[in-house]
């Protein structure tokens, strides 16, 4: 994303937040968390930080930095070598393997890209998450229209994948990772393939998203978006947590572009 | 979980599955149908083999010993019920010597030569005997040592029928029969459980993007693995159909008087292709759960 290409909005028009709920016990948390694969690369080396309820928090830092590994730890598709990852107060370490789709149906998930269905249409798309994990939930049409509103896509519910822009697609996959209420929301470059219009989009429902009472992890190394939005920021390097700051930018104060 | 809707899901899914990867699904259908056919025909020679020598055993297993000339009826009634309780004994009738030489006349044709002897003052050269139907083939040896030690056989060395060469080759045949056909049975079996596998296998790579978004919302690892299952089960049940159909037509075809090929009764057809579409139904779903079980891993 670019300025120049995109001028940043007025600050009025970046959505507001709940207020992070900071007197109530953290909703994540990560206690001295290492992750060493088994070929010996570690992708990250002792982190520790913790996020209330409703917050909204970037993770950010330059390819390889460790920003994935997060939130593939926070949705236990890799487990820690070292330390703690606990959410809503359950070490993930000692989830069993059978309570794990529990866990997910509290995580809105989207990645880079989409991972959608191209031979459903939006809607089946979306009514996928439904029919997978709960497949006589009544109100299945009503549920995936609420969804795809939020999102703004109901005018495209027998639409397509294929048919659809980039920023459209990442609607779509945002629009299946609420239908059950996530409490936590977690996006993975999730602006990462789209045009700097869309990608701001994108940001906004996120906000939205968080406004309406979810907490929300992104990881992005779109720098323009962390420092617009000034919601706190999660610094990565080289696996290591170099910098937690409420209201943060993408780079410290006179920091270098690297 | 409702189970109805999750029923209807995993059905169609599964017949999804079958279509979208039909290439596939034909190919394994194909293979696993005649991989079953020779595991049926295989369990039907062995079964009419085992029927021939199940004939020969029984045959073998009477055991006739020949009585002196000079012993009383009563010592003969005698002995006859001490051997009637020995544990390896199922029953023992005592034959005299006018019902010895009635046998060989109508089984041997001998009717002419005992008549000549009989007539020229040579009288009934035949002896009594108690005839032994024992309950197992491997007692015969054991109970004709026995019983050679009585002095109240008649003379000489032949005291029983007892054939020393016989037993040992009819217990052979019996086991190679088992051995040979439970073998080709294990490995016609192994063979269908790798295709099944290698095709739910593809299948579950061909559904990798779906399965993986399954999980990330939040599916069970059941709820993945039940299409696959299905899918698996019914391509094994089809393949045993298929195999079952052709080889009750062979069987027809080549069959005669109330029985089918190689002496088959339609019973024992009948047990075999059940078999088979359990044997299928067992195959297609646990080569399936191998075959799903990389997929569910990560």
């Amino acid at each position: 994303m670019s300025i120049s290409t995109s001028p940043a909005p007025p600050r009025s028009q970046v959505a507001e937040t709940t207020r992070p709920a900071r007197h109530e016990p953290p909703i994540i948390v990560f206690q001295n968390v290492s992750k060493t694969y088994p070929n010996g690369a570690a992708a990250i080396r002792d982190v520790s930080f913790t996020i209330p309820p409703r917050d909204f928090v970037f993770v950010v830092g330059a390819s390889g930095a460790g920003k994935s590994t997060i939130i593939r730890l926070l949705i236990r598709e890799e487990t820690a070598t070292k330390g703690h990852v606990l959410v809503e107060g359950q070490d993930l370490a000692r989830l069993r393997r059978r309570h794990l789709p529990r866990l997910r149906r509290k995580m809105g998930i989207v990645f880079q890209d989409f991972k959608l269905l191209p031979n459903l249409t939006v809607a089946q798309n979306v009514a996928f998450a439904i029919q997978v994990t709960d497949p006589g939930r009544s109100h299945l049409k009503e549920k995936v229209g609420e969804a795809l509103y939020i999102v703004g896509l109901e005018d495209k519910l027998n639409t397509f994948p294929t048919e659809l822009s980039g920023g459209e697609q990442q609607r779509v996959a945002i629009a299946r990772a609420l239908v059950h209420r996530p409490r936590i929301f977690l996006a993975d470059e999730p602006t990462g393939n789209l045009d700097p219009d869309a990608g701001w989009g994108i940001v906004q429902l996120l906000l939205q998203i968080n406004h309406r009472g979810a907490t929300v992890v992104m990881a992005t190394h779109n720098r323009e978006v962390v420092d617009l939005c000034r919601r706190r920021v999660l610094a990565m390097e080289g696996g290591g947590l170099i910098r937690d700051e409420q209201e943060g930018q993408y780079l410290k104060e006179g920091e270098a572009n690297l | 979980m409702n189970p109805i809707p999750a029923l209807r899901f995993v059905v169609r899914v599964a017949l999804q599955n079958i279509v979208r990867n039909r290439g596939i699904a034909f190919a394994s259908l194909l293979t696993v149908t005649l991989t079953l056919l020779g595991a049926g025909a295989a369990v039907g020679v062995v079964f009419a083999l085992d029927k021939v020598l199940q004939q020969e055993e029984s045959q073998a297993s009477v055991l006739k010993v020949f009585m002196a000339d000079h012993i009383s009826y009563a010592s003969a009634l005698n002995l006859e019920h001490s051997l009637a309780s020995e544990p390896s004994v199922q029953a023992a009738s005592f034959e005299n010597k006018d019902q010895a030489a009635a046998q060989a006349s109508s089984t041997l044709g001998l009717g002419g030569a005992l008549h000549i002897l009989e007539t020229s003052g040579g009288g009934n050269p035949l002896p009594a005997s108690i005839n032994l139907h024992l309950k197992n083939i491997a007692a015969v040896t054991a109970i004709n040592n026995q019983v050679s030690t009585s002095d109240l056989l008649f003379p000489g060395p032949h005291q029983t029928d007892y054939n020393k060469d016989v037993i040992p080759r009819v217990e052979h045949y019996i086991l190679a029969a088992q051995l040979g056909g439970a073998i080709l049975v294990a490995v016609v079996g192994a063979v269908a459980l790798v295709i099944i596998t290698i095709s739910v296998r593809t299948a579950a790579f061909v559904r990798r993007q779906e399965i993986e978004i399954m999980k990330l919302v939040g599916a069970t690892d059941w709820f993945v693995r039940w299409p696959f299952i299905l899918e698996g089960m019914i391509l094994g049940v089809i393949s045993a159909l298929l195999a079952s159909g052709v080889l009750l037509g062979v069987g027809v075809a080549f069959g005669s008087g109330g029985s089918l090929a190689l002496g088959v009764g339609v019973r024992l057809a009948v047990l075999i292709s059940l078999g088979l579409i359990l044997g299928g139904a067992v195959l297609g779903s646990f080569g399936s759960l191998v075959g799903i079980r990389r997929s569910l891993a990560t």
